[in-house]
């Protein structure tokens, strides 16, 4: 406590979003004479007037009257007024502290509960001026002290252990630090992969450092010295080694010379006192200010502000509460309340036979026990412990127990298992039925349920809404790993008040007002719930607004129909959310409002909805079957199975390196299954090398009878496929066009006149020339044009470079340069710039000169304004502004602090081209290469037709291929996917590989481009448009607005799918793409309009979610299955038809024949019609069935003019 | 699935009849077959064709014998401009309703209609005209129908690249979500000239009075508005600068709308201005506000008022003016068009000069010239008669130039470079303390490209205060303490320039204050010191200095002698430039320019450019034939020879 002091006192408060932490000062030493830290639980400003009693308290000497008060952090500004404090803000108040206290730091860098931020000391060359550039995160980013937070509590391990973790970089996995969200999840599923907690910190350490350096430094270096600031930076020692590895590491790559003879703890360090920077610094910032500003008035007013003013600003901005009355909730209650299951009692001796259905969730894990009637004999229930055998163990105890507790025995007649666990069990245990949690919810609600239209599933972490058609899943929605408004949000935030979720409608229905929460993301809510409780929001009020925002996410952010009329009028609400009434309140009145004339139904079994379905699904599996697989209840308790998850069990396959989790379970007849987890690819589930090649071949196979177009379109278009025409000899006559200017006119006038050779030594140079061309955004659409141009000006083809296939380790490694965050595509151009740099440029700098040496002499990125496109009659042919800008963005990447280029002695050329005007770019072409390579206008002007030519060729060859795989469909009743994307979404960093997960369903998958655009073709497609005038290649029927060319494309792909029986659509999109955005409304009308089946991923980023994209895969393949079995019905009933038609025809002829030969009159060919069809006729009764195709196998055939289909060639070329 | 099975199925053939004997009529058997198809279709359970989308909400028009019942919806720009141009468009005789600044309750609108991962100002903009329709129906009690009948939207369209040009989709999108199918949305393009929709029967004709009523509203409204900005920091009564304001905007507007002298309605503005009491010599940062266009022009919600928060922070705005936009419109014209002039075969396509004449380029140059001239003169003439004095609106090709090198000029959409030439500028001629860029979530052309060059702008100049701000619609707090954190760096960089001042003249504070008392002229809210540095205080008092200090005679000689450097700098380059004018004179390749323009205007003149004419024809039946060719219309380009074949 401060000593007795009789002079006035500074006092400084920062109110942060969980603690608040107050220091006073001397005014004129500035030294700290009292200081104390609390944690709030959101109650600020009582906090803030604890603390200031304890002050006054403290110094009771000190003359009030003559005291100032400055307060800073997130929640301080409100509360200023109250105490005549001055707010100042926190970034500020951190700098002047640092300032004072440290004026040889170089950078802080201070992790928040809500914020992060990075401040870089930068010294003006000119005046000597230390200037502080500041970075805040924005609000999307995550690596902050709430994230961490959270993350501990999944771990669950005492925070005493926490901090006696050491960093260790030897066993990290992989974490998606980019959002909160995505952090947990993937945290929640190394836990449950059994990862030792001590590793997942690391892991989870270590991805919110490399988050911080990548993205908060915005590009820029951090100097040396570095101060560690904030809760965790302070108090997790691993987390601050794992910055004492990484930031040298980042130092010594960009050639940054930091003081590497001092103890590194030195250089980067934590300061003593370090939670007291802002509240010093606002002192410090303070005492700047004139006389009088910050005067200390008293807490009577902070006082005041807390009993009347905070409620009074309130109900401006509030919504209403859940229930106009109490009388509103009581009936709501009596008709929304799930009646609480009893099990139906068992007689001694009584014999069950009933089948286990289980849902492995993310969060909790259900099971249930269902007899041969379909009636529920009991359930089980408990939170996810990380490793599903031993929860499955510990369910089917649970109802073994309750069976035989009664004093009946349990004859167990299958085991079905749905949900994250299906698959290790269905091998480890043999289950029956591993079934898509998506199904498993749509045929438990069916069946109590009847006829509906929607089911509507909130579970712990996911959302998933599916429509229903004839009693089956039409089309579905899931969210993705990036939005929120499930379970686990509800949960977070009853436990933020300390309250048990059981409790949350109870209070929730107590408030009288509810704030407004803007929908969305997760991280975003949990500010906006800051921010709420700042302005002094009650936490009833609270969870009520938070419960209205549910139906909010669920129907506007997730699945995305704004007029839910128009899907019907019976909805089921399931998943363990609908316990909550509060939710189910939100939500039926968000339906009612409106859907006029809706039911809105809760599932009975709520939270067992899942599991009762795969028990469902057992029951009619093991009934049509006769037998179960399962090694039986007794069994499965007792099975034997160690994880292992080590050296070891890394893969090796790829340099991916993932961490892998071996499973290894004995069943009590002594067999063992391995399950192998936390791969990303299949090459994981295999362990030696030569089951490896075995897969890779299998999977060869697969891929050479399903061609992927998607995949072939990727390579092909960075590859030489055509051998440029030579340059024409000098002197050899060309037909060329003079422009005759003058000032006001200008004239053109035809010419023939002599080719323009360069010299020998250009030649002799070009052939040494080596150029880098990053493999990124529209250079997808574009490359066989550059390529083919500086082949046919004579450079060598190994000598156009493009940079390696997108990769994680590409960007983990190259991603740390950009100071911005736009979509992943456009982001991930650094790490191609990077590769280009640093893998195909020697020498390195400082390196002595090789004849080996690769040395780029240019790296070429074409700022693209327009890019090349089929659309007919569109505005316009622009690309993206931001993928068209990524060129000069990296320039200005790459050379603010080191020039990357000049230093490693390459130009970087990035000029503005457009493929709508090819005269222009041919120009352009030549003012960037003929003064660079030496090259004559005339050479780069054969050099640009040839690599048109070379570009038509790449066009026509993907159409062929493109054919060849849609009429084979179509001749076999089977479905080609359509992924309609953006061209670069063939690159399989990006597109995750999802188009392969259906390949090696049995899927052909085609590429926008692929599609056939010959006007033969169109036209059996396009009747109506060609009926009506409009080129079948036009779009200005939907989607007027086309300036977008790939935008354009992807409507015009999305209409013809529509158009094509055999062609389903995968729709994919990254994350912020704002020119897929608009045309988002526009697909969904064309596919629901036509019911062309539809999959769409909208929100695509870099890290890779596999769960999520496993889900999406399965319940998608179950539609695909329906709807070719519907085809093949369409084609039996066509079949039907025509034989019904040639009867009627023949019975008709015949009666024609009868009528002529009344009249005596002949007609040969009328007789000829009726031999013919009579042949025709007994042809149907014995069809000749051709050989029945090995299930899988498609070959690829073509359509030839006479209507008959043969194989082709082209196909069988596709996939190779 | 369920099959259906029909019962009525046909055996015997409707038109073969018991009572007729088959010698009576010959059988027409294909439509016996038709018929019987078509019931064996059904009994089989064949679907019928999918049914195909298209967009029901294109093209609907307004008619002319609607202008007396029809109401044209306004928003879009700044407060003044929309109500200015209420005004101006009832002046020719429309019903007009501006229905006020885009705010919160829009957003949530467009958000629950809108599609997902749209920007903040589609979500402002299209939902605040869908939220006035639905309080026009739960409301007022209006029904839809009438509303559609009623009401349309009138606003401007763009030519991409951005999601600005795909605005139209929203709006049909969320009015059709929202239930207001058929409603009309009626866009002016940017870009389009002067003659569009204008015929016999059309309800809003889009002639040069529609637009010249427009720019006049516009301009009016950027005047008004540079003025209010220029005088609200410095107002020593807080909130007389806002009560002037709105009483200059109805004397403009009674003007505009009853198609009075507009310069009289200004100058009458100029004198309620006047009347705002200020202390000109308060520190204020001066703050350029530069960004996505609709962030940082709207003063609502949609940028968390930002321009209203930068002045309570200690900032002297500096905003954009909307005729700046409109100058970057007419630049962009011409700039694709120089560079263009000079290919030996034109492109087709937006910008291509394909089908121009000998002198087409010539004319649409001079057009632009004309375009950009005229809007100059027209503003200058507007602020002069306002009391705007010494506004300098941008000179775009100076803005293109610096930027050019870090961002190209060919780079489209938002503000295209312009964001970062502005920051040199800034920079470079000391014209703001501060730059703050503001821009909404996730902005393409702003945060996307924009920002990802300014970090190399203020790298190459330390000590540049830049502030980019992103708007999301909600979490104000994080939006303020960010901007806050810069103003606090600016505020501080704005003291210490006027404390340079007083330094440099050797003043002291009082001895400039009791200049101003006795020459009120400089004290007027009005009065603008020349520009020497960013402050305008610390202008104020470089100006008067010499006044304080020197004798009407010392400052009499100064300018005498400044001014004859200016002659003896004159004289020194006449020489220069009159051997530059000989040289051009003499210079073959005038000759041979001359020569070319004589050739072609003796063409024209005898009659020969119709023979120019043919092979113009010819391409462009060329390109028809190309078009309609199946071997070639894939191609993504128009694959005309080019130079030397």
């Amino acid at each position: 406590m401060g000593r007795q002091i009789q002079d006035p006192v500074v006092v400084g408060i920062d109110v942060g979003s969980t603690t608040v932490k107050a220091v006073v000062l001397d005014p004129v030493t500035l030294e700290i004479l009292w200081s104390d830290y609390q944690r709030h639980q959101t109650k600020q400003p009582e906090k803030v007037v604890e603390l200031i009693d304890a002050i006054e308290a403290a110094f009771p000497a000190s003359p009030r009257a003559s005291w100032r008060v400055f307060m800073t952090g997130s929640g301080a500004a409100p509360l200023c007024a109250g105490l005549g404090a001055k707010f100042v803000q926190e970034v500020n108040a951190v700098t002047l502290a640092v300032e004072n206290l440290h004026p040889d730091v170089g950078s802080v860098i201070e992790l928040g509960g809500q914020d992060a931020k990075i401040i870089i000391f930068k010294k003006d060359e000119k005046t000597g001026d230390k200037t502080a550039s500041p970075s805040m995160n924005d609000k999307c980013a995550s690596g902050t002290g709430a994230t961490i937070d959270k993350c501990m509590l999944k771990v669950g391990l005492p925070s005493a252990e926490v901090v006696q973790i050491h960093f260790d970089d030897s066993k990290l996995h992989h974490v998606a630090a980019k959002c909160g969200v995505f952090a947990e999840t993937d945290i929640v599923n190394l836990v449950k992969s059994g990862i030792p907690a001590n590793e997942v910190l690391c892991s989870l350490a270590d991805a919110i450092v490399l988050q911080n350096l990548s993205v908060l430094t915005r590009g820029s270096t951090l100097k040396s010295k570095v101060l560690l600031l904030g809760g965790p930076n302070t108090y997790l020692p691993f987390l601050q080694e794992c910055w004492r590895l990484r930031i040298p590491q980042v130092w010594d790559e960009r050639g940054y010379d930091w003081p590497k003879d001092r103890p590194v703890e030195e250089t980067i360090f934590v300061p003593e006192n370090a939670q007291y920077y802002a509240a010093f610094g606002a002192c410090v910032y303070g005492l700047k200010e004139a006389a009088g500003v910050g005067s200390y008035t008293g807490k009577q007013g902070l006082v005041e502000y807390m009993t009347n003013g905070r409620k009074a600003r309130l109900g401006e901005s509030a919504g209403p509460p859940l229930a106009k009355s109490k009388d509103e909730i009581s009936d709501f209650r009596k008709l929304y309340s799930i009646p609480r299951f009893t099990p139906p009692k068992l007689a001694q001796g009584q014999v069950i036979r009933a089948v286990v259905g289980l849902d492995g969730g993310s969060t909790s894990s259900k099971a249930v026990l269902v007899d041969e009637a379909g009636e529920i004999v009991c359930k089980a229930y408990q939170l996810s412990k990380g490793n599903p055998i031993q929860d499955a163990k510990e369910l089917l105890t649970q109802l073994r127990d309750h069976v035989q507790n009664q004093g009946a025995t349990l004859e167990v007649l299958g085991f079905g298992a749905t949900g994250y666990a299906a698959d290790v069990l269905e091998e480890t245990v043999r289950a029956d039925v591993n079934i898509v949690e998506t199904v498993a919810h749509m045929m438990s609600a069916v069946r109590y349920c009847g006829e509906v239209d929607v089911i509507c599933d909130i579970g712990g972490q996911d959302i998933k809404v599916l429509f229903m058609k004839n009693g089956d899943i039409a089309n579905f929605r899931l969210s993705n790993s990036c939005s929120a408004g499930n379970g686990m949000l509800l949960q977070a935030m009853a436990d933020q008040f300390g309250l048990p979720v059981t409790e949350y409608a109870d209070t929730a229905f107590g408030a009288e007002l509810a704030p407004k929460f803007s929908y969305g993301c997760a991280v975003f809510l949990d500010t906006d719930r800051v921010n709420f409780q700042k302005e002094g929001f009650s936490k009833e009020e609270l969870l009520a607004g938070l419960a209205q925002v549910l139906p909010k996410n669920v129907w506007q952010y997730v699945v995305q129909i704004p007029r839910l009329a128009a899907l019907g009028t019976r909805y089921v609400l399931q998943g363990g959310t609908q316990y909550n009434l509060a939710a189910v309140k939100a939500q039926v009145d968000y339906i009612k409002e409106r859907v006029p004339g809706a039911e809105v139904f809760v599932h009975p079994h709520t939270g067992e909805a899942g599991a009762l379905g795969a028990a469902f699904e057992t029951l009619r599996v093991i009934k049509r079957r006769g037998t179960s697989t399962f090694i039986g209840i007794e069994a499965a308790i007792n099975l034997d199975y160690t994880t292992k998850n080590d050296e070891e069990t890394v893969c090796h396959f790829c340099p991916n390196n993932c961490k892998r989790t071996f499973i290894d379970a004995t069943r009590p007849d002594g067999s063992t299954s391995r399950y192998i987890s936390g791969f990303s690819c299949e090459k994981g589930t295999v362990e030696s090398e030569a089951a490896m090649i075995a897969l890779v071949a299998d999977r060869k196979k697969i891929a050479k009878q399903f061609p992927n177009l998607v995949d072939y379109e990727s390579k092909q278009a960075f590859r030489h496929f055509y051998e440029p025409a030579p340059l024409p000899p000098e002197g050899s006559p060309v037909k060329d066009t003079v422009l005759k200017k003058g000032f006001f006119g200008t004239k053109r006038v035809e010419t023939t006149r002599p080719f323009r050779r360069n010299s020998h030594t250009v030649q002799e140079r070009l052939r040494r020339v080596r150029i880098g061309i990053p493999r990124v955004l529209n250079i997808y659409s574009t490359a066989p044009y550059f390529r083919h141009y500086f082949e046919a000006i004579g450079i060598p083809k190994q000598n156009v470079v493009f940079s390696d296939v997108t990769t994680e380790e590409m960007w983990v490694e190259g991603g740390k340069y950009g100071s911005i965050d736009p979509c992943f595509p456009s982001k991930v151009a650094q790490a191609h710039i990077h590769n280009l740099l640093f893998h195909h440029h020697s020498p390195q700098p400082g390196a002595l000169p090789s004849p080996d040496d690769k040395k780029l002499d240019y790296i070429f990125f074409p700022i693209l304004t327009h890019v090349p496109s089929f659309g007919e009659g569109v505005m316009d042919k622009t690309s993206c502004p931001i993928v068209a800008g990524v060129p000069d963005v990296m320039k200005a990447a790459f050379t603010k602090e080191v020039d990357f280029f000049a230093t490693r002695g390459i130009e970087y050329v990035d000029p503005a081209l457009t493929f709508s005007e090819m005269n222009l770019t041919a120009r352009r072409m030549f003012e960037t290469w003929g003064p660079r390579l030496g090259i004559t206008e005339d050479e780069s002007d054969h050099a640009h037709r040839e690599a048109m030519r070379a570009f038509d060729i790449f066009e026509r060859d993907l159409q062929d291929k493109g054919r060849a795989i849609l009429e084979t469909v179509e001749a076999e009743n089977r479905v080609a996917i359509l992924m309609v994307g953006r061209p670069y979404h063939s690159d399989p960093g990006l597109n995750h590989a999802i188009p392969e997960e259906f390949q090696v369903l049995g899927y052909p998958i085609l590429s926008v481009r692929s599609i056939p655009r010959d006007a033969d073709y169109l036209a059996r497609y396009f009747k109506e448009e060609i009926a009506r005038g409009q080129h079948p290649l036009n779009i200005n029927d939907v989607w007027p607005e086309n300036y977008s060319a790939n935008s354009a494309q992807k409507v015009w792909a999305v209409k013809f799918a529509a158009r094509h029986p055999n062609v389903v659509l995968l729709d994919l999109s990254s994350f912020k793409c704002g020119h897929d955005a608009p045309t988002y409304g526009i697909v969904e009308s064309i596919v629901n309009g036509s019911a062309t089946p539809y999959a769409a991923l909208h929100d695509i980023d870099a890290n890779k979610p596999s769960g999520s994209i496993k889900i999406r895969v399965k319940t998608y393949a179950h539609s695909l299955k329906l709807h070719e079995e519907a085809l093949d019905d369409a084609a039996k009933k066509r079949g039907e038809l025509a034989m019904s038609l040639d009867k009627k025809r023949l019975e008709l002829l015949t009666m024609k024949q009868a009528q002529m030969a009344a009249r005596r009159q002949e007609d040969p060919a009328l007789e000829r019609q009726i031999a013919e069809l009579g042949d025709r006729l007994r042809s149907y009764v014995a069809p000749i069935t051709p050989p029945e195709q090995p299930k899988g196998l498609v070959t690829l055939k073509k359509k030839n003019a006479d209507g008959n289909v043969v194989a082709t060639h082209a196909g069988a070329n596709a996939a190779r | 699935m369920t099959m259906q099975t029909t019962t009525t199925q046909k055996k015997s053939l409707p038109i073969v009849a018991a009572h007729k004997t088959a010698a009576d009529l010959d059988i027409d058997v294909d439509a016996e077959l038709l018929a019987f198809e078509q019931a064996e279709r059904e009994r089989i359970g064949i679907k019928a064709e999918r049914r195909q989308w298209a967009d029901n909400m294109l093209d609907l028009k307004m008619k002319k014998s609607e202008r007396a019942s029809v109401t044209l919806l306004i928003s879009g720009l700044t407060a003044a401009q929309d109500f200015l141009t209420e005004g101006a468009l009832r002046s020719l005789g429309y019903k007009v309703h501006y229905f006020g600044m885009s705010n919160n309750r829009g957003l949530q609108a467009g958000k629950e209609f809108g599609n997902r991962g749209q920007c903040n100002p589609t979500y402002f903009t299209v939902g605040s005209l869908v939220q006035h329709l639905i309080d026009l129906r739960d409301k007022d009690g209006m029904s839809a129908e009438d509303i559609v009948k009623n009401f349309v939207f009138v606003t401007a369209g763009a030519c991409g690249p951005c999601r600005f040009g795909m605005y139209v989709t929203e709006y049909r999108k969320a009015l059709r979500d929202a239930g207001f199918d058929g409603f009309r949305v009626l866009l002016f393009q940017q870009q389009g000239g002067l003659s569009q929709a204008t015929g016999e029967d059309v309800g809003l004709e889009m002639n040069p009075p529609f637009f010249i009523a427009i720019i006049k509203a516009v301009v009016c409204g950027d005047v008004l508005n540079a003025l209010g900005y220029r005088i609200r920091p410095y107002e020593v009564e807080v909130g007389a600068t806002n009560r002037a304001m709105e009483e200059a905007k109805k004397i403009c507007y009674e003007a505009l709308t009853s198609h009075s002298n507009i310069f009289v309605a200004l100058h009458k503005a100029k004198k309620v201005l006047e009347g705002v009491k200020v202390d000109k010599l308060r520190a204020r940062a001066k703050t350029s506000i530069i960004g996505e266009f609709w962030a940082m022009t709207t003063e609502g919600d949609g940028n968390y008022q930002l321009q209203k928060f930068l002045e309570s922070e200690g900032a002297e705005n500096d905003i954009q003016l909307t005729t700046a936009w409109l100058l970057y419109n007419i630049w962009e014209v011409a700039r694709d068009t120089r560079q263009r002039q000079d290919l030996r075969t034109a492109d087709g396509g937006n910008y291509g000069l394909e089908g121009l004449d000998e002198f087409g380029v010539a004319k649409k140059l001079a057009m632009m010239r004309g375009a950009e001239v005229g809007l100059r003169a027209g503003f200058e003439a507007f602020a002069l008669a306002a009391g705007l004095y010494d506004y300098h609106l941008p000179d775009m090709d100076l803005v293109a130039s610096v930027a050019n090198e870090h961002y190209s000029n060919d780079l489209r959409g938002g503000e295209g470079h312009m964001e970062v030439g502005k920051l040199i500028c800034n920079v470079v001629m000391s014209k703001a303390n501060i730059t703050v860029s503001v821009k909404p979530f996730g902005c393409m052309p702003s945060s996307g490209v924009s920002d990802g060059v300014q970090s190399l702008i203020t790298a190459k100049y330390p000590g540049t205060i830049f502030c980019a701000v992103e708007t999301s619609g909600d979490g104000a707090t994080n939006f303020y303490s960010r901007v806050q954190m810069y103003m606090f760096k600016a505020r501080i960089a704005a003291e210490k320039e006027l404390a340079r001042a007083y330094e440099a003249t050797g003043l002291t504070e009082a001895e400039v204050r009791a200049f101003l008392a006795s020459h009120p002229r400089y004290a007027s809210p009005l009065h603008h010191a020349p520009h020497k540095v960013a402050g305008s205080a610390a202008n104020l008092v470089y100006e008067v200095a010499p006044l304080i200090q020197q004798s009407a005679l010392e400052r009499a000689s100064i300018k005498a002698k400044a001014a004859a450097a200016v002659l003896k700098g004159a004289a020194l380059g006449t020489p220069a430039a009159a051997r530059k004018a000989v040289a051009f004179v003499r210079d073959p390749e005038t000759h041979a320019r001359l020569e070319q323009d004589f050739l072609l205007v003796r063409d024209l003149l005898q009659g020969k450019a119709r023979e120019h004419l043919v092979p113009m024809a010819q391409r462009l039946l060329g390109k028809a034939v190309f078009e309609n060719n199946p071997e070639v219309s894939h191609l993504a380009h128009s694959g005309e020879a080019i130079a030397a074949e």
